[in-house]
């Protein structure tokens, strides 16, 4: 073998083995709970970023006279945009199999921020909007030919237009399709849970990141430098941990606005003692582990050290939590919007669970849907979190490659 | 007399990669009171084996296509343990048949005290004995099994007792019943050589007395040839060769037999010695590494953990320094103090003359490529997150050596040449390989900084004889091939013959004795040193096949 060849790039990938994490990955999909779980948070996640073209009042092209034109992007937002093309590149790189997490999420990230940051400029969506003139029959009228989203209604399109709006059940009205029935403004209840889908994965989401963050900085360094450091962080940690979070998040509603945003801070600011004391005892283990003690040894800078040698090794508890944490944060925002307290005209689940209970009847539809939805959400996070915390296990991993080693050696020396 | 006869076992163990055939119809005879030793390399499945007899292997994971264990009972009758309900097999375990783990410090439950344990064993077989003759039973096996203040000891709980004591605790429980057969899997492996011998002369002691068969199952043929009366070789779940202690150990039929003996340090063929420079390379004056011990809610210091207490010792320019001692005797603490990577509590080190003990680590880093460390346990010495590739070049790159990542490679790969690995190991990740290569890979990433001087810690414990042996040559290889001083952390007395050419004894944090291998393990002058040499379990005889042949 000459040396050229080590070099040859085609060489090195047709060597190049897969790593722990692409290893972790595979082993977590091969259990059936992890896959109910991955179908239902993919199907939400695509529902979440194409909502606007899934339930729109307004007709997704239209042409008037020989004149094309779209209603519905004409109200799309520049959140909307940086959504779909993030989506878009994502399926791209991971058509192109190009594996590397790290370069790939930057990628993302970047592409995302620029699009939002152009589209903020370029598109300036119309404040009012008038839902009345796309209704089917008026538009008919005057155009040659219609695409309308599959659900034609928007989520705050409270029908005003027709009379008869209010609560109705699935399949009562006789002039329009609602398939989930009406909430009690009248606006559709489909269209309503397929936007509230984003704030769903949105909130858990923002907020886990949040948490884990500052979990494995503050974790990193308990668990590295230990001593005092460890010491001051861990009382830290113990008085975050006293804080609770629903009334932390009732007091800011209380006084202050009822921003998503808001929301997403605190849950994070409030959840992160619990990655920290993962990440540090992580930290605490691998610090003596031989490989860390061998990379000291080589006189690596301490980045390295930290960075490369002892955090991706202490990522796997952190994301088991993780995916545990995403689905107390969804829960966390369904209580306070159950309890009246969420977005106020923005849709949510846990709000319309409110609207269930609301009226002197109990509206079963608004229960079982949005209900169902939060259900097979965080049943989804927490599976997948199951699988994760299976595919990390030391044990049954031992017992694999022990068992596969075996086998090689064996094979090996016949 | 025929106590247990195994015919055509087979094993077959369900796993992820399909079915593990860890036993392939092995046939095993033991006598009433005579120790069979059952001797392989990890994987061989030896233990399997063992627990194959005791039936404690979970039915959902292991079956046996083939075979049958036929135990004669007291009365004469022979049973096929295979064939016994679960009901009758709970009988036979403790009372018949008996069984010692390796692991001392986890095979004793830690909410119990000892003699409830005890006392426990000796009603789930008699559930009619009373209460208070089980304890005096129980009391009456301590006693036997020589534990110093049975009476104390028997109300303590586990914790309170050393690894040995432990071992000997276990040792009673198995045989308050009075079982007809004991079977030992690795019993003194987890222990102290000094401990190991004791706890060897206790069981052969125990055995004569109670007239009970043992089953002995060991990779240490120092241990085979102290105590068996007939001896298994096993390999890939067959047995390879079977007979008595002296024609196994002294005149081996079969070619892997052969191999093993051929392996073993005592064994295999010397170097020339080398001739040392008389410059020193490494000093320590009055070394110390104390740890604090910290007790309350301020966590005050109360005293110190003397790990390693006033040690002055010199390495030469080309040496290999053997640094010997016992668990806990703080061998490694003073070999990770050496390269800094604890931070010394008292005193000096001195490479090349110039006082390297007391730099900040910022100041220390240029010394880092000089000084490296192979470690222990070839499962956590390499990050599982790296390529091979990654490990080597991220050192070199780090000090600058090589002009470019492509040359940084190809520096790689003729390290894995060293270490005799195929070069394409640079794209693997550590999972796949096996202990003797990570170790190789160990070696190479310890090589490629081009150090002066290596400290190897125990790098060969966790390995099969025949990988120790290959290590070994490696190492003695890239020695003279680098011009490497070694100081070679081990507690394997036969390995520091074989490779050094100056041991250094420590024992509880000091230097007991240092001096010349052949003079120290020859003709030791302290005390404790000769107590470890003596404990070191050896063939004794010459083997009658010519060593280095196969």
């Amino acid at each position: 073998m000459t040396s050229t060849a080590i070099g040859d790039r085609k060489f090195k990938r047709a060597l190049r083995r897969r790593g722990l994490g692409a290893r972790v990955f595979s082993s977590t999909m091969k259990k059936r709970g992890a896959q109910i779980g991955a179908c239902w948070l993919g199907l939400l996640l695509c529902v979440a970023v194409f909502a606007p073209l899934l339930a729109n009042s307004r007709p997704l092209l239209m042409s008037v006279d020989g004149v094309l034109s779209s209603p519905a992007a004409k109200y799309f937002s520049a959140a909307d945009v940086a959504l779909v093309v993030v989506f878009l590149l994502a399926v791209l790189l991971f058509v192109w199999r190009q594996f590397s997490t790290g370069r790939n999420l930057l990628v993302l990230t970047a592409a995302g921020t620029l699009t939002f940051i152009l589209c903020h400029l370029v598109l300036s969506p119309p404040k009012l909007s008038v839902y009345e003139s796309y209704r089917e029959s008026n538009v008919s009228l005057r155009a040659d030919w219609v695409i309308s989203a599959p659900i034609p209604y928007s989520p705050k399109d409270y029908l005003r237009d027709y009379g008869d709006t209010g609560l109705q059940a699935p399949g009562i009205s006789e002039d329009r399709t609602h398939f989930f029935g009406t909430e009690a403004n009248g606006a559709d209840l489909l269209s309503r849970m397929i936007h509230a889908s984003r704030l769903a994965l949105g909130i858990g989401l923002v907020a886990t990141s949040i948490a884990m963050v500052l979990g494995v900085i503050f974790g990193g360094l308990m668990g590295y430098f230990s001593g005092v450091i460890d010491m001051l962080g861990m009382r830290l940690v113990e008085i975050f941990e006293a804080v609770p979070t629903l009334f932390l998040l009732l007091t800011f509603v209380a006084f202050f606005d009822r921003s998503l945003y808001i929301m997403m801070v605190i849950i994070g600011l409030t959840s992160w003692p619990g990655y920290a004391r993962y990440v540090r005892a992580e930290f605490l283990r691998l610090r003596e582990q031989d490989f860390v003690q061998a990379a000291v040894a080589s006189g690596l800078p301490l980045t390295s050290i930290l960075f490369r040698h002892i955090l991706p090794n202490a990522i796997a508890p952190v994301l088991v939590a993780a995916s545990f944490g995403v689905a107390s944060a969804i829960l966390a925002e369904a209580t306070l919007s159950f309890l009246g307290l969420g977005l106020v005209d923005d849709p949510s689940w846990g709000q319309m669970l409110n609207q269930a209970v609301q009226s002197s009847t109990f509206n079963w539809w608004l229960a079982l849907f949005p209900g169902g939805a939060i259900f097979l959400t965080v049943f989804s996070y927490n599976l997948i979190g199951e699988a994760l915390r299976d595919a990390f296990d030391p044990m049954t991993q031992r017992a694999q490659t022990a068992t596969s080693e075996s086998v090689t050696d064996a094979e090996q020396r016949q | 007399m025929t106590l247990l006869q195994v015919n055509k076992l087979q094993t077959v163990l369900k796993s992820t990669a399909g079915d593990v055939h860890a036993v392939k119809g092995i046939d095993l005879k033991i006598n009433r009171g005579e120790t069979l030793c059952l001797v392989g390399e990890s994987g061989s499945g030896k233990s399997v084996t063992a627990l194959s007899i005791l039936r404690l292997l979970p039915a959902g994971i292991a079956h046996h296509p083939q075979g049958e264990v036929l135990l004669t009972r007291r009365d004469g009758n022979v049973e096929d343990l295979l064939q016994l309900s679960d009901y009758a097999m709970s009988e036979v375990r403790g009372k018949r048949i008996s069984m010692i783990f390796q692991e001392p410090m986890s095979s004793l439950n830690p909410v119990f005290t000892i003699g409830e344990q005890i006392t426990e064993a000796l009603q789930l077989s008699w559930p009619d004995m009373p209460e208070k003759v089980a304890r005096e039973i129980a009391l009456e096996s301590l006693v036997e099994v020589k534990i110093k203040d049975p009476q104390v000891r028997f109300n303590e709980y586990p914790h309170r007792l050393s690894g040995g004591q432990r071992q000997r605790v276990m040792i009673a429980m198995a045989l308050a019943c009075q079982p007809d057969l004991l079977i030992a899997d690795e019993p003194t492996t987890a222990l102290d050589v000094t401990v190991q011998s004791k706890i060897l002369n206790l069981i052969d002691d125990l055995q004569r007395d109670k007239g009970m068969a043992v089953l002995f199952i060991t990779h240490d043929f120092g241990v085979v040839a102290q105590i068996a009366d007939r001896v298994a070789v096993m390999r890939y779940g067959e047995i390879v060769e079977q007979g008595g202690h002296s024609d196994v150990l002294y005149n081996p039929q079969h070619s892997y037999t052969r191999s093993l003996l051929n392996a073993l340090p005592e064994n295999l063929p010397r170097q020339k010695p080398q001739q040392a420079s008389s410059e020193v390379m490494l000093e320590a004056r009055n070394l110390k590494v104390w740890f604090p011990v910290r007790q309350g809610l301020f966590r005050r210091v109360t005293s110190h953990v003397r790990a390693v207490d006033d040690v002055s010792l010199k390495i030469n320019r080309g040496e290999i320094v053997a640094l010997v001692g016992e668990s806990g005797s703080g061998k490694s603490t003073l070999g990770r103090a050496l390269v800094r990577l604890l931070a010394p509590t008292g005193g000096e080190i001195y490479y090349q003359g110039s006082e390297i003990g007391n730099l900040s680590p910022q100041n220390f880093r240029p010394y880092r490529t000089d000084l490296q460390v192979v470690f222990q346990d070839p499962l956590s010495s390499l990050n599982p997150r790296l390529t091979i590739a990654t490990t080597l070049t991220e050192p070199m790159a780090v000090h600058g050596i090589g002009d470019s990542n492509d040359h940084r490679i190809e520096l790689a790969s003729q390290l894995l040449d060293d270490v005799q690995l195929p070069r394409d190991c640079l794209w693997r990740y550590p999972h796949e390989f096996s202990g003797g290569q990570r170790q190789r890979i160990g070696i190479s990433r310890a090589l490629a900084v081009n150090p002066k001087l290596i400290v190897c810690d125990e790098v060969t414990s966790a390995l099969d004889v025949s990988v120790q042996a290959e290590i070994l040559q490696l190492l003695l290889q890239l020695r003279s091939r680098y011009g490497l001083t070694l100081l070679f952390i081990t507690h394997n007395i036969s390995v520091v013959e074989y490779v050094s050419d100056r041991t250094l004894v420590m024992h509880q944090g000091k230097l007991v004795e240092s001096g010349e291998t052949a003079q120290v393990c020859g003709d030791p002058k302290h005390t404790y040193t000769k107590t470890l040499i003596d404990a070191v379990p050896r063939m004794n005889g010459s083997l009658q096949f010519q060593p280095g042949l196969q």
